[in-house]
């Protein structure tokens, strides 16, 4: 093996491979801060440039590299702008965004860079000492486990939705789930619910939806209401001195990091799981562990609640390169575009991978450092200028937001009706944010909605019914802790309700 | 009159009804019967899990909510601009929807040049922008360059001009 990990450490390390993992972070930065192109988007919009190349190494450096970026870049136009271009930096702007607008745009970028870098790093680390124990770990899960384990990852939404918006967080879910069932499906022969439309017919796409959720209402509400792009915005640009984090934040949010590393690792590591859960589970689980008044800075700007979702997503985007070069099963969206970019190299992703071709699978793999240290050196110098976009006129920022979140959409697909069902699904989430609904958990429901299904229905045929959900010592344990999810805010939420009978 | 959060209750409750109808209703082909997961099993159970928490949400007594007390954010609660609706700009708002609509179906005719920096230039406008010499060369330039970007650079391929230039 240390042969082989030589061999690695020799492909990486060549001028070539340094460079392109060093453009790849660059592009991804760049594009993934436009609020319209999540990763996602991003990786797959550079998957026919770097075919070009040949070397499947190289390739897989440069997209690594892309992916790393557009995350981070993702995470700072949800800082700046709360238009999260992915699902997995939708938490970030859950305090990164109030940081900015109460004048800390600098210091938000500032953490997410240092927590984006440990998380990252401290991923590859694990990647390569757990690698192939991780593995024969996630072999182990069938349809069975994996279907609990998506129940756990939805039922998480109970837990990071604020004190009565449970319900409401559960209705959302289960509306993403029922919209993810829309167009074909790989288990059955016909296309549901697509009430005659053939725009409907491949189902709904991810990054319409996302940018209808999230940048639409943004646009509107700030064409609404001037002082909401005026705070912050201008005043910011000027405070470039407040980018510093100090001894005391540093302390704060190293635990933090150090947990959510792991935490954000092990939970990338299971196939469907992915950055996004982490994230969110990440923020939830930071928020749980806080000190009652460090709590109640959650949602209202707590460094924490930004270091927790950055540290995790990045850990767990390293971690989901595990299921993908050991067992050719994605760990998410993302990397599902990588699996394809492999296959299309006339590389087999699988166990053999590793013995085939060594120095493709540790060659990404130590180009993670370096693509790390890209990132910290790329982006901390760079945040100052970032934080810029957010003193840019409103009369230029609205339509510029709009537009970029109109354009990730039809990027690709050239199709108009898919630019309408996104202005349809923003005028739905205005309507939503009026009547105070979360809309993250919606998002996840339709995430995870086809892998949900498609394990659902794997283990029903390998059972012949439901019972695998008790018989399967590992599927009850993940049903049990679903049901404390749910459960346990719903009864928190009753109980605080009969002890304020006032308010009703 | 009803809040707007029996409202959305309501609208959700019509939602997951007329979903669960279209799932019932589904079509199963003869050979996908016998199935222990057929196409419409999950769909039926998402439908009769969104029914019964809408209906929830539908009785649950006003005020209770998240939209009370401690859970207002800084961000949180949008609710207050239906507080005190005359201190926002509704029009530039909605205006901003139908021109996105707008832009939308005119990407087809008139291309993507054309129809993205009149989408910037008059979005700008409606917003109060008054230097247009600033404006129009930054909406085009911009234009131009995404599509530089996507077309020439990322190779995949954005219509640039009118639909008339290749008749």
């Amino acid at each position: 093996m240390w042969d082989q990990m030589l061999l690695g450490i020799q492909t990486a390390f060549t001028l070539q491979n340094m460079l392109f993992a060093g453009l790849g972070c660059f592009i991804g930065t760049i594009i993934g801060m436009l609020p319209g192109l999540g990763p996602m988007s991003v990786v797959a919009i550079m998957i026919p440039v770097s075919i070009q190349i040949g070397d499947p190494s190289t390739t897989l450096i440069l997209l690594a590299g892309v992916y790393y970026g557009a995350i981070f870049g993702g995470s700072t136009s949800s800082i700046l702008i709360n238009a999260p271009g992915e699902a997995a930096v939708v938490a970030t702007s859950f305090d990164g965004y109030p940081m900015a607008r109460k004048g800390q745009a600098g210091k938000a970028l500032t953490i997410a860079a240092i927590s984006s870098f440990s998380g990252g790093t401290i991923g590859a680390i694990f990647l390569m000492g757990f690698a192939p124990a991780l593995a024969s770990f996630a072999i182990l899960f069938w349809s069975a486990e994996y279907f609990a384990l998506m129940l756990v990852g939805l039922s998480a939404v109970a837990a990071f939705a604020g004190k009565g918006k449970v319900l409401k967080a559960l209705m959302m879910t289960l509306l993403g789930l029922m919209l993810s069932t829309v167009g074909e499906s790989s288990l059955f022969n016909a296309p549901r619910f697509t009430l005659g439309l053939l725009d409907l017919q491949s189902g709904i796409h991810f990054v319409t939806l996302a940018m209808g959720l999230f940048a639409v209402p943004e646009a509107f509400f700030l064409a609404l209401d001037v002082l909401r792009g005026k705070k912050g915005g201008s005043q910011e640009a000027r405070e470039i001195s407040n980018l510093r984090i100090n001894l005391k934040e540093a302390k704060t949010i190293a635990p933090v990091i150090g947990r959510q590393s792991i935490q954000g690792f092990l939970i990338g590591v299971m196939p469907g799981a992915g950055a996004t859960i982490a994230s969110f589970l990440g923020y939830a689980v930071e928020r749980n562990l806080a000190k009652p008044e460090e709590r109640k800075e959650f949602g209202q700007g707590s460094i924490k609640g930004l270091s927790a979702p950055e540290t995790a997503n990045n850990a767990a985007s390293t971690g989901s390169f595990v299921p993908l070069l050991t067992l050719g099963i994605p760990g998410s969206g993302t990397t599902a575009i990588l699996l394809g970019a492999l296959i299309a190299l006339n590389l087999q992703p699988g166990p053999l991978l590793m013995q085939d071709r060594p120095e493709v699978f540790w060659s990404v793999i130590f180009s993670m450092y370096f693509g790390n240290i890209i990132l910290l050196i790329l982006n901390l110098p760079l945040v100052p200028y970032i934080a810029r976009l957010l003193a840019i006129p409103r009369t230029y920022l609205i339509p510029f937001v709009l537009f970029f979140a109109m354009a990730g959409a039809y990027i690709g697909q050239n199709n108009a009706t898919e630019l309408l069902l996104l202005i349809g699904f923003g005028v739905f989430a205005i309507i939503m944010r009026f009547a105070d609904y979360p809309l993250p958990p919606l998002l996840i429901g339709f995430v995870l909605g086809q892998l949900f299904e498609d394990n659902f229905g794997r283990a029903i045929r390998n059972a012949n019914g439901i019972q695998f959900l008790w018989e399967r010592p590992m599927t009850l344990a993940l049903v049990i802790a679903t049901l404390a999810f749910v459960l346990v805010p719903l009864y928190r939420d009753w109980r605080s309700r009969r002890k304020r009978p006032s308010l009703g | 009159m009803l809040s707007i959060n029996r409202w959305v209750a309501l609208g959700l409750l019509a939602f997951s009804s007329g979903y669960g109808y279209l799932a019932f209703t589904y079509r199963i082909l003869p050979f996908e019967r016998f199935l222990a997961m057929k196409p419409n099993t999950l769909p039926i159970g998402l439908a009769v899990a969104g029914m019964i928490c809408s209906i929830a949400l539908l009785l649950m007594p006003e005020g209770q909510d998240s939209a009370s007390g401690e859970e207002k954010t800084v961000l949180g609660s949008d609710h207050k601009y239906l507080e005190s609706p005359g201190d926002y700009e509704w029009g530039k708002g909605v205006a901003l929807l139908v021109l996105a609509v707008v832009y939308a179906l005119s990407l087809r005719q008139a291309g993507f040049l054309l129809s993205t920096s009149m989408f910037l230039i008059i979005g700008g406008v409606m917003l109060g922008e008054r230097k247009y010499w600033i404006l129009v060369p930054v909406s085009c330039f911009a234009s131009f360059l995404v599509w530089y970007l996507v077309d020439e650079v990322l190779t995949i391929f954005m219509r640039p001009l009118p639909m008339i230039f290749y008749q």
